[in-house]
């Protein structure tokens, strides 16, 4: 099976036919995947009061840019904020957690996995369903809600290759005749690696870390990976969709090109997320303003994010989530990191 | 003396155009413990001179040595223990590596000159360039001292505090690499890597992606810095000076990037 190419059309988001299922609400079996809408913030409640929220460290500073207008629209809200990259703060919450102590309300992580580390501790409150209700179904949980989404692809360079030459399965990569990038060390491709193994097991996935090896050529980051293969030193690469238009947004005539493979880890979608970890309607409420039709629109806009909530547009340049397939998996297993990490040192690749 | 003080006085001009950027920013980790001195520079000057001209007694008797009874009498190794030994080691860390960067480029350049069993002509100019960064370094803390007493110095702290924005990044970034300068100085050849390593994984890698909208050209040339050409010469063992230039070429570069990033900040559309 070789298709695909890279479909510029804006179609809006009928996600949750092509999304993974994962939570038991999102059973609901419900044919209207998406919610009808997305909520203004002029339609939120006012924030009062204080809460501390651990923020992981990532898209630059748009994230502090959220926070600042959310501070500003509500002068009776005080937020404190501890920064630091999102694993060193999942596993500060679980120390204080053992210690007794909850020093945070809430935390907003870059990626999944972290989520899962918290919420598999039991540590997170249940968001009311009227909140979760706003996402797509199929990213509705009881104990935490995505704020955007990202999806692993293949970005290629079409003035060296054509799209019906790159395997629509990951697995197969390896057997093909391409030149390939790839950033090993790149907190994004561990947790596609991640999902790999519990989609294919640790067999395989030790199988394909070793072909891929010998013929990958390493870098350091996943925009290096895309910038790599712009130049043509390579044909394809693995890397996270919004480099690819982060970079032809900067340089429009970049010969890039995206490519997803089929039901596999290779066509991933990763979400940043929020979890309240105390019982507390501010905590909900402040939420609720990450999931506003505002906040969506600009992260989608800055970032290159997908928006997760009601009939927004994804960013230009990215097709519509129900003419890819990602694969059915849990998000939050995304935490289990470590065997990852062990199984690529074993595979010489770490 | 003279020319101390002319070199003195160039360093303080460097100084005060740094500060806009990051020679003066709040976040040093420094090879050691930090001692509190390092917030209280005017209370500690007069030890600091002191610390410096025992250094240059130090080095002299090394030198000297050297020139009546031969490299093994010396023993140069001596002039690394004098050095780490001073509290002004941490007072110039903190405020200026770049010339931190240069006494270790200094001490080793003494250091293998006897050990090659250099010509006394030869030991001596390296120990001239040595004393001149001492000079440096102390009218360089000297300097800093007056900022910290106008409140202009932030207060030094232990630990690194994780940026709000790419901009307070950028900042962190063009610290980070002139202490790789300096890490390369004191021969730490794998501490130098993993920092520049660890600064374009949890700093730049975070910047970029927002920097490639405005400049696609100077993010590719960051990214081969960071990964080709500043790791290859600290690899292939150029000279400091070769990796300094590397680095002020960078920080040209992270001087445009901040530039961009602040003139976009001005013209970034509200959240609501």
């Amino acid at each position: 099976m070789q298709r695909r190419a890279f479909i510029r059309s804006l179609s809006y988001i009928g996600i949750a036919s092509a999304f993974p299922f994962l939570s038991t609400r999102s059973f609901a079996g419900s044919i209207d995947v998406i919610s009808s809408h997305a909520i203004s913030v002029n339609d939120l409640p006012e924030l009062t009061g204080e809460l501390t929220l651990y923020l992981g460290r990532g898209e630059g500073g748009l994230y502090e840019d959220v926070l600042n207008a959310i501070k500003k629209r509500n002068p009776n809200f005080t937020l404190r904020i501890r920064r630091g990259p999102t694993a060193a703060l999942a596993n500060t919450i679980m120390a204080e957690a053992k210690a007794g102590v909850r020093q945070a309300d809430l935390f907003w992580a870059v990626d999944s996995g972290a989520i899962g580390q918290i919420v598999g501790a039991g540590l997170a409150t249940p968001l009311p369903s009227d909140l979760t209700d706003q996402l797509h179904s199929k990213f509705r949980f009881n104990d935490w809600a995505p704020i955007s989404g990202r999806i692993r692809t293949l970005p290629y360079n079409p003035e060296r290759i054509t799209a019906d030459k790159i395997p629509d399965s990951i697995m197969a990569l390896p057997d093909s005749n391409l030149s390939i990038a790839w950033a090993p060390a790149y907190a994004s491709f561990q947790s596609f690696i991640t999902a790999m193994r519990i989609l294919e097991g640790d067999k395989a996935t030790t199988q394909w870390l070793k072909a891929m090896n010998k013929k990958a050529k390493k870098y350091a980051g996943e925009l290096g990976v895309v910038m790599a293969v712009e130049r043509g030193e390579v044909d394809v690469g693995l890397a996270n969709h919004y480099y690819t238009l982060r970079l032809k947004s900067g340089k429009p005539d970049a010969k890039l090109d995206l490519a997803f493979t089929k039901d596999d880890a290779g066509c991933l979608v990763n979400v940043s997320g929020v979890l309240a970890l105390k019982e507390s309607k501010t905590a909900t409420d402040f939420i609720r303003y990450l999931l506003s039709k505002e906040v969506q629109t600009y992260l989608s806009g800055e970032a290159y994010e997908i928006p997760l909530v009601g009939k927004l547009s994804p960013p230009e340049g990215i097709p519509s989530l129900t003419e890819i397939s990602p694969p059915t998996i849990d998000l939050t297993k995304l935490a289990d990191l470590r065997p990852t990490l062990v199984l690529m040192r074993n595979a010489g690749v770490l | 003396m003279k020319s101390v003080t002319k070199n003195i006085r160039k360093v303080l001009t460097c100084l005060v155009i740094t500060t806009s950027f990051a020679a003066f920013s709040a976040i040093t980790i420094a090879n050691g413990e930090v001692g509190e001195h390092v917030n209280h520079l005017s209370d500690n000057i007069k030890k600091y001179e002191e610390e410096v001209n025992w250094l240059s007694t130090k080095v002299d008797g090394i030198v000297t040595t050297y020139q009546k009874s031969g490299a093994k009498a010396a023993h140069p190794d001596a002039l690394m223990e004098h050095w780490e030994a001073v509290d002004f080691h941490a007072a110039i860390e903190s405020n200026y590596v770049l010339i931190y960067a240069s006494i270790w480029q200094g001490l080793y350049a003494v250091k293998g000159s006897i050990d090659e069993k250099s010509s006394i002509a030869n030991v001596k100019a390296e120990q001239v360039k040595l004393e001149r960064a001492f000079w440096q370094a102390l009218g360089a803390v000297k300097m800093a001292a007056k900022f910290q007493d106008e409140g202009l110095l932030a207060k030094v702290k232990t630990t690194n505090e994780a940026p709000k924005n790419s901009i307070e990044a950028l900042v962190i970034i063009d610290k980070n690499i002139h202490s790789v300068v300096a890490k390369y100085a004191e021969k730490l050849t794998d501490t130098a890597t993993t920092m520049v390593h660890d600064t374009y994984l949890n700093l730049f890698e975070g910047v970029e992606g927002e920097l490639i909208t405005l400049d696609a050209k100077l993010v590719e040339d960051l990214e081969k810095d960071f990964n080709v050409t500043l790791p290859l010469a600290i690899k292939n063992n150029k000279s400091v000076d070769q990796v300094r230039d590397i680095v002020t070429a960078m920080s040209k570069k992270l001087t445009k990037a901040k530039m961009l990033l602040e003139n976009k900040a001005k013209n970034k559309k509200d959240v609501f």
